[in-house]
């Protein structure tokens, strides 16, 4: 059984990471699109109002500055926090938000988790008695992220069936995925948090795990927590599968969508993709689009609306 | 119907899927609370036959049922290659990225649907939501784009059955969001639900010709093949720029020559020519500012010069471009340094925004609205203003396309500080404003029930806001404005306000920034704004 969880665990892994992978840079790859900027964009210097440069009289010759790291932080807090959520379903936040801290806390825990398992490896005694202070604060910190995610994502897994069936309107959009989602996330949830609370207090055997998985030995755990790690590995060959990449592509639409205001000024990098772009071919079929021209002739010469199909 | 109805009734063979009912809708203030007529007319038998109403008993588009079994494959085969051609890099660069991302990663939490103005004013009629028309899209697109398995299909509840019917209510039910993009504002996760009902409406008119002929035959293709979309040739152009003429010297005796087709001058304006047939008194106080504050200024007579309008923004990519390319063409053959957009909202987005995207080399102009430049103007003394001339209240309508949609928002209001002083915010505001009802085109759609649809519906919220606005004055004799800087929120206004009695029993009237400012002009010898309906 140790055996299978190595393998199961690299197979999860390296399976989320390249599916993940291949989606972002997919979504990243679709060409430049027309603008579709929405207000307030918020690197704007009057974001606060959601005011752009084109309020400025001949912005063109104005600087535009750009406060990214406002961006970023603003787009990240709403991982954590939810704020529209909380401002406009009060009920729903409340069980959505533990639902995806379940989610934030137990990558994390994980990945600290392989940070311990290195410096375990390094000669780190982590503990609560540890002679060190880093083996005392890599304790509390496992305890409490571990803690957490269990916690909250139980919880969330709970409540979010509850809610769904209680709002007339998630109800009317809800799908057998859903309902099979949060089912399989409580049991994923569930599983750890009855192995934390019931067998591993200090879930000093997270750390037997990772040990094992960075030196190739099979661990020797108890059996609900062995259950608990099989369905986080297929929790994790499964997500790939559902919107969970949204953590990341909700970003990416924040800056590459909706605060895109980067304009297009002549002879810049802009231009010459859109050059390109205007030379891609046309096959809409509508009378007025001249089938199989470029997008640079169709909008200019032969493609006016008096020129019908047939006839030109 | 408008309780717990689920997707699937949105396929439900004959009959109509929602019913508008009067008592559910939002309650307005006194003394709208009592409408004696119904909000919207029934339409005849003989229309019901000729045309499908089977969404919402409404017409804006009207299609036809097919005269046999073939002509209904045919209809749906065109409208699942369009739908794929919607997901072609080559055919739809200029939205894909933003399309697939809301269909994709949309997790239908319905939160938009409370930022919905259509949805609410509604009395929450689920037909409304604007997540109802991707979740019928993604449900074609499973099932007969992706053709994934019915397991996979029923796990994710996407099954749907396609019959001409069902596009038909599609097709209508992408007119009924104005493109306010309120919802996109409060999502999460960056999705933008009408996107989707513009790339409906693409599918419709890029594949099968199929859109309001108020958009599309008589808007863009009328506006590149005569010059304006309200039909105004460059000849009759000329004679309406002579009456303006007139109208200004006898308004404020002053004799203005309306410069026109000015080689070299610094700025080609270019108003929507709704204003030169229904508000002229908008250019005449465009020509008087720009003329007192000394600048160097043209109008065009070129194809598409003098009509700001864009209606492909709405519905199609292709005429879109067009326009656009004609516009800066006008531009281009003055010889002028700078292309300004007049009152109007969605040219603004049109033109400066999309339109970004669009043009390259000499025919990339730079283009900005006017507002700044009448900002400078106004606060920098150029022309000299007396506020107690504007000494009644004054609320100001946010047009979407200039202010939430491009982040315009400070300029009119630091304008009307300075000049109104009873000038008061509506609830709310600036980027989080109410659309007029009339977006998206629904302002010209003059078909049937239509009007009345966009007057007791989707203008509803905006209705409530402009009067709540003047709740300490709501007696008719007490003349009040809602300036409404956009021409497209102005005709919603004109058939909104006509709907309800607006004038008559709250004494409100609409109109543009411009005149506010001439109207304060302090060497006038009488106010520029006549207070009559119109």
């Amino acid at each position: 059984m140790g055996t299978l969880i190595i393998v199961l665990t690299y197979v999860a892994y390296v399976f989320i990471v390249v599916v993940y992978t291949v989606k972002v840079v997919a979504w990243l790859r679709m060409p430049l699109h027309i603008r579709w900027d929405l207000y307030p964009v918020i690197h704007e210097e009057h974001y606060r109002y959601g005011g752009s440069y084109y309020e400025q009289q001949e912005w063109w010759t104005k600087p535009c500055p750009k406060n990214t790291w406002r961006s970023l932080l603003y787009s990240l807090k709403d991982n954590l926090y939810m704020g529209e959520y909380y401002e406009r379903n009060r009920l729903y936040w409340s069980f959505l938000l533990p639902w995806h801290i379940g989610f934030i806390f137990i990558i994390t825990f994980h990945i600290l988790c392989f940070f311990a398992a290195v410096a375990m490896i390094g000669g780190l005694d982590i503990g609560v008695v540890s002679a060190h202070v880093a083996g005392r604060i890599f304790y509390y910190v496992l305890l409490f992220t571990g803690g957490i995610a269990f916690i909250t994502g139980t919880f969330g897994s709970l409540g979010m069936p509850i809610v769904r069936l209680a709002d007339r309107g998630l109800r009317t959009y809800a799908m057998p995925m859903n309902y099979f989602n949060y089912l399989f996330f409580l049991l994923v949830y569930g599983s750890g948090l009855y192995a934390w609370l019931a067998l591993d207090p200090t879930l000093d055997e997270y750390r037997t795990y990772w040990l094992g998985l960075i030196t190739l030995t099979a661990p020797t755990l108890q059996p609900m927590t062995i259950l608990h790690i099989l369905l986080f590995d297929i929790f994790l060959i499964y997500l790939p599968f559902t919107r969970s990449t949204h953590y990341i592509t909700r970003i990416l639409a924040y800056f590459f969508i909706r605060w895109d205001d980067e304009p297009n000024l002549p002879g810049g990098k802009l231009e010459r993709q859109i050059g390109g772009l205007l030379g891609r071919k046309v096959s809409w079929a509508g009378k007025h689009i001249p089938t199989g021209k470029s997008w640079a002739e169709a909008v200019t010469e032969s493609g006016l609306p008096e020129v019908q199909k047939g006839k030109s | 119907m408008k309780n717990n109805m689920k997707i699937e009734d949105f396929c439900r063979p004959g009959g109509q899927v929602a019913e508008i009912d009067p008592a559910e809708l939002i309650p307005l203030p006194p003394p709208y609370d009592k409408m004696e007529k119904a909000p919207i007319r029934k339409l005849t038998e003989e229309q019901r036959k000729r045309m499908d109403a089977s969404l919402d008993g409404v017409v804006a588009i009207g299609l036809a049922p097919p005269a046999s079994p073939e002509e209904e494959k045919a209809f749906i085969e065109k409208f699942l290659a369009g739908l794929e051609k919607l997901f072609s890099a080559e055919d739809n660069w200029t939205f894909l990225q933003p399309l697939t991302h809301t269909l994709d990663y949309c997790v239908k939490c319905q939160i938009c649907s409370d930022a919905c103005p259509t949805y609410l004013a509604s009395g929450r009629q689920d037909i409304y939501r604007p997540t109802m028309r991707p979740e019928i899209l993604r449900r074609i697109i499973s099932k007969y784009v992706k053709k994934e398995h019915p397991l996979l299909r029923k796990f994710k509840a996407s099954d749907i059955d396609l019959d001409w019917q069902t596009l038909a209510r599609l097709a209508e039910l992408a007119y009924r969001c104005t493109l306010c993009r309120r919802c996109a504002q409060v999502c999460l996760l960056g999705c933008d639900n009408a996107l989707v009902s513009r790339e409906i409406r693409k599918v419709f008119s890029q594949q099968m010709g199929i859109a309001p002929k108020e958009l599309h035959e008589k808007g863009s293709v009328q506006q590149l093949r005569v010059g304006s979309s309200t039909g105004m040739t460059p000849a009759a152009l000329k004679n309406i720029l002579e009456f303006v003429e007139e109208e200004i010297e006898e308004k404020t005796g002053r004799k203005i020559k309306i410069p026109v087709d000015k080689k070299g001058a610094d700025m080609l304006l270019i108003h929507n020519a709704g204003e030169f047939m229904a508000w002229p008194e908008n250019l005449e106080a465009f020509a008087i500012i720009l003329d007192a504050a000394g600048v160097d200024w043209t109008l065009s007579t070129e194809i598409a010069g003098y009509d700001s309008v864009n209606y492909g923004v709405w519905y199609d990519d292709v005429q879109f471009a067009r326009v656009a390319i004609r516009q800066s063409q006008a531009a281009k053959s003055l010889g002028v340094r700078k292309i300004s957009l007049g009152e109007c909202g969605h040219a603004h987005k049109a033109g400066i925004v999309v339109a970004d995207r669009i043009l390259t080399g000499d025919l990339n102009i730079p283009r900005e609205s006017c507002l700044p430049l009448l900002e400078e103007i106004v606060l920098s003394g150029r022309i000299k203003l007396d506020p107690s001339r504007n000494n009644f209240p004054v609320t100001l309508h946010d047009p979407c396309n200039m202010v939430r949609l491009m982040g315009i928002v400070a300029p009119q209001r630091r304008i009307l500080k300075k000049i109104c002083p009873q000038f008061r915010e509506m609830e709310p505001h600036g980027v989080e404003n109410y659309c007029c009802g009339g977006g998206s085109g629904f302002a010209i759609i003059q078909s049937t029930n239509f009007p009345d649809w966009r007057s007791a519906v989707s203008g509803r919220m905006k209705l409530k806001q402009i009067i709540e606005a003047f709740q300490d004055v709501p007696e008719p004799e007490i003349k009040k404005y809602v300036c409404a800087p956009c021409s497209n929120c102005k005709g919603q206004f004109r058939d909104m306000f006509e709907y309800y009695g607006v004038w008559e029993k709250s004494g409100i009237l609409y109109g543009g920034l411009v005149e506010l400012i001439v109207n304060a002009m302090a060497d006038l010898k009488k106010p520029f704004i006549q207070w009559e309906w119109h």
